[in-house]
């Protein structure tokens, strides 16, 4: 089977590209949209450490970039933005990873006045989306008390077999959403990809953290939509953090260097889970009628 | 045509030298920077350039930009590879510059130049995938700690690829430095190539990995005052904006990767000085997508779960 389907034939499958230079896709009600942006100028981040109240940001934060999509008939928006991701970065505030050279440099002879900086450099964060709802009344700034979206814990799964059948991919992209080097100590990336099928969209959000000879911590979202057409869709969220230290996984006989764990791909299925639920994505509202009573 | 310049144009075009050339590449560039001091002296006037990571399409731009090697005169401040697709081609047209025109071009020593960085950041890999073996990498790393440590333009223009170190306030304590090693965990050498100017203390940071000095406006003023010198030109930091100063005019950061790792978005500059040290910074951008031979921008869909 195709991967990516041909723009002529996303019509057969009721599925149209955004135009006006927008890189996204319109398909059964709904819109879904990826903007790719240069990283933040220095006076956008200044404003940002301003806001974040924080002196310290990721080194490569693409601040105007984003992943939406949006069900049109109920005004959902299920959104990814590196903003959102960095409050939830202050507010977990995690306590410093020290690498390994820092013990040695316990014994250097310590300069006169020695400030110790303790913010959590590695920017972890447990930031799984942001989500609204975008009425025409939210738009003339009214408060549209009627609606609400909640994530409520629930029994059911994401259909990872569904998933992996190779349905034609009708749109796909991922966004970088902030990066840092940790000065060459390894890497912290905040990306989300998504990919949409004719029966639905699927998406991933993946933290991803690798503090050479320390640690290992991913913390992945996954949103599994299946298009409906006169009802609110079923939106199931996978939420699964995994974290291993070095120690513990060259105790199990995987290699101890860095560079054996260039993507985490390699490595996901080896982390032990410290965290894993799933929710569904509960809607309060009124569907606009010209889904509802069109079918 | 000597050996050598038939070896730069091939270079010039991307093309890496056999093994074989790399080698005796290597050996004449050894001869040439054992003798150079840790602290190596530069005339203007001359262009000085911060890291490229082996984005060598974009260090051509560079070259058109700030002209052709001899015509300028150059200072590297280090971090030619890693992360980038081109660190063989890129380390390798500095090093044949070096060779061909050792008073022109000056390479400085950055915290990439490192056996243990460069096997975990993209240049050991790729010496094995364009080489088929390891040995290439070895010549170029047993190179790497030949490389000087730091510049001075002039007497008045302090260069090095990270900052100061609170083991050293004098130029001559950096010049008694034993630099022919790899780049040390901790002490004087390690600091010049890895630590940062920060905003937010005034004298001594510690970084909070627990490794890593930070130096704050007062450490620069003392440093810059102790040894006579108007500024310091340092790189190892993306700056969006190709170069940026801080602490009233007394340190500035050099970044000439534009667009880094090919998604950032960001320009790059050189600082060009004149016989009189007058400053003049030169902003560019990446090469075109096509001209690069990059990977297409647009991602590859793929099934994951």
């Amino acid at each position: 089977m195709e991967v990516e389907v041909d723009e002529n034939e996303l019509k057969n499958f009721g599925a149209e590209l955004l135009t006006d230079g927008r890189f996204g896709l319109r398909i059964r009600g709904w819109e879904i949209e990826a903007v790719k942006q240069s990283i933040l100028k220095s006076l956008d981040l200044h404003q940002w450490e301003e806001k974040l109240q924080t002196s310290h940001l990721p080194e490569m934060i693409f601040g105007n970039s984003c992943l939406s999509l949006k069900h049109v008939a109920s005004g959902t928006k299920i959104h990814f933005n590196a903003f959102d991701a960095l409050k939830g970065w202050k507010l977990e505030a995690l306590p410093p990873v020290e690498v390994p050279a820092a013990a040695k440099w316990k014994s250097r002879s310590k300069p006169f006045q020695q400030v110790i900086l303790d913010y959590d450099y590695t920017f972890t964060t447990p930031y799984s989306g942001s989500e609204i709802v975008e009425t025409e009344k939210a738009r003339e700034n009214i408060s549209d008390v009627r609606c609400s979206l909640n994530w409520e814990d629930c029994k059911e799964k994401i259909d990872m077999v569904a998933l992996s059948e190779k349905e034609p991919i009708l749109y796909y992209n991922e966004v970088v959403l902030y990066e840092d080097e940790l000065a060459d100590n390894g890497i912290s990336l905040l990306t989300v990809k998504v990919r949409v099928m004719p029966s639905g969209w699927f998406l991933l959000l993946r933290f991803w953290l690798r503090v050479d000879g320390v640690l290992m911590r991913l913390r992945d979202t996954r949103i599994h939509c299946i298009f409906a057409d006169c009802s609110f869709p079923i939106i199931l969220r996978e939420i699964c953090w995994r974290e291993a230290t070095f120690n513990s996984l060259a105790a199990k006989g995987y290699p101890m260097d860095a560079a054996a764990y260039i993507d985490p791909g390699t490595i996901s299925q080896r982390l032990p889970t410290i965290m894993h639920e799933t929710q569904k994505l509960i809607f309060k509202g009124n569907l606009i009628t010209i889904c509802c009573f069109t079918g | 045509m000597s050996d050598l310049d038939r070896q730069i144009e091939q270079l010039k075009r991307c093309e890496p030298l056999r093994e074989s050339e790399v080698k005796a590449l290597c050996l004449k560039a050894m001869e040439i920077l054992v003798e150079e001091s840790n602290v190596q002296r530069v005339d203007a006037p001359v262009t000085i350039c911060g890291d490229i990571h082996g984005q060598f399409y974009d260090m051509k731009e560079l070259f058109k930009v700030g002209g052709d090697c001899p015509k300028t005169n150059y200072l590297f401040l280090g971090d030619f590879v890693d992360r980038g697709f081109y660190s063989v081609e890129t380390f390798l047209l500095l090093l044949a510059l070096k060779v061909r025109y050792p008073d022109r071009i000056t390479l400085i020593r950055g915290n990439h130049e490192s056996r243990q960085i460069t096997q975990v950041y993209g240049f050991y890999d790729e010496c094995l995938r364009k080489y088929g073996s390891v040995n290439v990498w070895r010549y170029c790393t047993d190179i790497f700690d030949y490389l000087s440590l730091s510049a001075l333009i002039e007497n008045k223009i302090f260069s090095v690829h990270g900052g100061l170190s609170p083991a050293i306030s004098t130029l001559d304590q950096i010049r008694t430095i034993d630099r022919k090693q790899e780049v040390p965990h901790d002490g004087a050498m390690c600091d010049l190539l890895w630590s940062d100017p920060e905003d937010i203390v005034d004298g001594w940071g510690l970084s909070p990995r627990g490794a890593g000095y930070l130096f704050g406006g007062t450490v620069v003023s003392s440093f810059n005052h102790t040894n006579n010198i108007g500024y310091i030109c340092r790189a190892h930091q993306l700056v969006m904006e190709g170069y940026k100063w801080m602490f009233n005019n007394q340190i500035v950061t050099v970044w000439s990767a534009p667009n880094y790792c090919y998604r950032c978005g960001n320009v790059a500059a050189i600082l060009q000085l004149d016989e009189n040290l007058n400053k003049q910074f030169q902003v560019f951008e990446a090469a075109p997508q096509e001209s690069r031979g990059a990977p297409a921008k647009k991602p590859a869909p793929d099934y994951f779960l």
